[in-house]
């Protein structure tokens, strides 16, 4: 990607934007920031910038990254940091998203990926905001566990289908917070804006499943939410189990996301039963995989998924897996 | 009787408490025998390693140090993902009979560069882990969730591979396992929420315990020992198919010679010019390049184990990995020699 543009929404409610670009290093510094007018705040726009590479896991000393903000931010306003660490890992490809991204967060622990916060007001629909209300660390864009944090939080992402345009992933996030109990286990799982038959599904599903899985009962205080949950059916099941299974640590982790479509009426036994939907559902997902994501769809599956749609899949770095269990192999 | 064959030929073995048990290997004193089962390793200083086998006495050379060596098989549990403690790898990996096919085994090689006075199994199963989860957070290595049969069996090449490439070492078992019972990650997170108040005292601590000359100088022996086996790897393992690759992969050999001429001649840490002391925040920034070109030449170990002889599909990928490390370790090298730090 040549130039990435990334927003940022300034105190006076004006779009902030952050224009990376990529050239060869040819031995210069390996970020370079600039901000017309205030040459101070490029330093801290560098320093935030390298601290946020430490939690990647590849360096790459051929390029040099160009980073700059459009005017000055307000005096104080530090809500522009997360702008500048997204727009620097979007344009090495580091991390996709395949629409614009507006973001605003600060931290004092960008070398943790840790982000402290944010300081609108209200969060308009779709701007990614940091802070515990948010987007807590950077590892959270792609639903992994902060290593770090007191409370473990994951994310797994199913597809939605209403018949064309409307066709989108929603999230489903399983946080635990070790609470030992020894009463009902269904009393200790919450799914906060959740009508009464979702909330019911979502507590017997993961009941079963963790009946399957053989630990985490009794142990946890469980809040279930959904980025959406005006829905029916049931094939948000599978994506529930796994981020549940992620959050307690029992699961190894894919490298970017996982997505995945699938239910089941036994989850006791860790079966993964079919589910409706399968050329919308294919389709959607070829859209929206990246690279490093990992799609689980039903055993059933396998035999009809559409033609070429594996390679397809491959050829954008992630992979597939269609099971009829979870757990290990 | 003459008193004549009071001292016997032959010492007796030595006394090595926890070998082959906690520890790896364990120094030898000159003149001693080499116990059974075991076999020692002698290295000097310029990295010329021996083998002598069990039963021979150890005749140490002028600047040689010697080790013994129990080849296990050793019992580890690895966690491949930092943040998912309660599923792991149960290895059990062994210490192989010399392959006659190589020069220097990668063992000693490690013995060599890396050993300590003693290798502690904890301390060495800590590094395989580290191996580990770089290669899958590098996405070299997959272990995703849900692991079919061939993404497991995939996996286990890989990773047999890579512990042999980088340490030397066979894997003979590797299972998933589930750790629950052992590393409860209930406990885990209640222990941190209690320990929640005084979150700015552990990264300061953390930086405290980074020992510069130390980490500078064991870097720098890994860097002047090691680079002539990536480099020699490097030759071997990648055979052009045209032209202009063999154009590149020259180019990079070249590249990766003058890095190991610049680390056999690397300035010392704490003098500017000759006779100038440099100051101590200086230091601490050429031992964190060195560290950092460890760190690359530990990624160009784990590039040498993907490299298959005749691999021509992914012979592409394969040299624009082998450029970026040797970017990164020209980058640090000339970073570690610099006085001061670059010019934004």
């Amino acid at each position: 990607m040549s130039e990435v543009v990334v927003r940022s929404i300034a105190a006076d409610g004006s779009l902030l934007g952050v224009t990376a670009t990529v050239r060869p290093r040819d031995g210069r510094a390996e970020v370079k920031c600039s901000v017309p007018d205030a040459p101070l705040l490029a330093q801290r726009m560098q320093e935030v910038v390298r601290l946020a590479r430490h939690t990647e896991a590849r360096f790459d000393s051929r390029e040099q990254v160009v980073l700059s903000l459009d005017r000055a931010p307000g005096a104080g306003s530090r809500d522009w940091e997360l702008a500048c660490v997204l727009a620097d890992r979007l344009v090495r490809g580091v991390w996709q998203s395949q629409r614009p991204v507006v973001a605003n967060g600060w931290s004092d622990a960008w070398h943790l990926g840790r982000i402290d916060g944010h300081s609108l007001g209200v969060v308009p629909n779709g701007v990614l905001a940091g802070g515990a209300d948010g987007l807590p660390h950077l590892g959270a864009l792609s639903g992994h566990p902060d290593p770090a944090a007191g409370v473990s939080t994951a994310r797994a992402w199913f597809p939605l289908v209403s018949g064309g345009a409307g066709d989108s992933l929603c999230w489903v996030e399983v946080s635990v917070r070790p609470a030992p109990h020894a009463g009902d286990e269904e009393a200790s799982i919450a799914a906060p804006g959740a009508d009464a038959a979702l909330q019911a599904r979502v507590r017997a599903v993961l009941l079963g499943a963790r009946h399957f899985d053989g630990r985490g009962l009794g142990q946890w205080r469980t809040t279930v939410r959904f980025a959406e949950t005006r829905f029916q059916g049931g094939s948000f099941e599978l994506a529930l189990v796994m981020a549940d299974r992620m959050a307690r640590g029992r699961e190894f982790l894919a490298r970017g996301r996982v997505l995945a479509s699938g239910q089941s009426a036994s989850w006791h036994a860790g079966r993964v039963e079919t589910v409706e939907g399968i050329e919308p559902k294919c389709a959607l997902l070829g859209r929206e995989a990246g690279p490093g994501d990992r799609i689980l769809l039903p055993r059933a599956w396998e035999g009809r998924l559409p033609a070429g749609w594996r390679e397809e899949i491959k050829a954008r770095g992630a992979s597939l897996a269609c099971v009829d269990r979870i757990g290990i192999i | 009787m003459l008193n004549l064959f009071t001292r016997p030929f032959r010492q007796n073995a030595p006394v090595l408490p926890g070998l082959g048990a906690d520890s790896i290997a364990l120094p030898l004193e000159k003149g001693c025998t080499v116990p059974a089962g075991c076999f020692a390793v002698l290295a000097n200083r310029d990295g010329h390693t021996r083998r002598l086998s069990e039963g021979a006495r150890v005749a140490i050379l002028e600047g040689e140090r010697a080790w013994c060596v129990h080849p296990g098989p050793y019992g580890c549990e690895l966690t491949p993902f930092a943040a998912a403690p309660e599923i792991g790898l149960r290895v059990a990996f062994a210490i192989d009979a010399p392959d006659p096919r190589e020069a220097q085994q990668r063992f000693d090689l490690y013995l060599a560069s890396e050993g300590a006075e003693q290798v502690a199994l904890d301390a060495f199963v800590d590094a395989l882990q580290a191996a580990l989860q770089r290669e899958l957070a590098q996405g070299n290595l997959e272990l995703p969730p849900c692991t079919s049969f061939e993404e497991w069996n995939q996996f286990r090449s890989g990773f047999n591979q890579l512990l042999y490439t980088r340490f030397g070492v066979m894997v003979d078992d590797c299972v998933p396992v589930d750790l629950g019972a052992g590393r409860d990650l209930a406990a885990l997170l209640a222990a941190r929420l209690a320990a929640a108040p005084l979150p700015q005292a552990a990264p300061q601590a953390m930086q405290e315990a980074f020992d510069a000359p130390l980490e500078d100088a064991r870097a720098l022996r890994r860097l002047f020992l090691e680079l002539p086996g990536i480099l020699c790897g490097l030759r071997l393992n990648l055979a052009p198919a045209d032209c202009a690759g063999f154009r590149r992969h020259q180019d990079l050999l070249r590249r990766l010679d003058l890095v190991s001429l610049s680390a056999g001649t690397m300035p010392a840490l704490d003098l500017a010019a000759p006779n100038q002391p440099l100051a101590a925040s200086e230091q601490l920034r050429r031992a964190r390049h060195s560290r950092r070109a460890a760190a690359a030449l530990d990624e160009a170990w784990a590039l040498l184990a993907r490299m298959q002889p005749g691999d021509a599909a992914r012979q592409a990928i394969l040299l624009d990995e082998a450029d970026r490390i040797v970017a990164n370790l020209e980058c640090d090298c000339a970073a570690r020699r610099a006085v001061t730090a670059e010019a934004p």
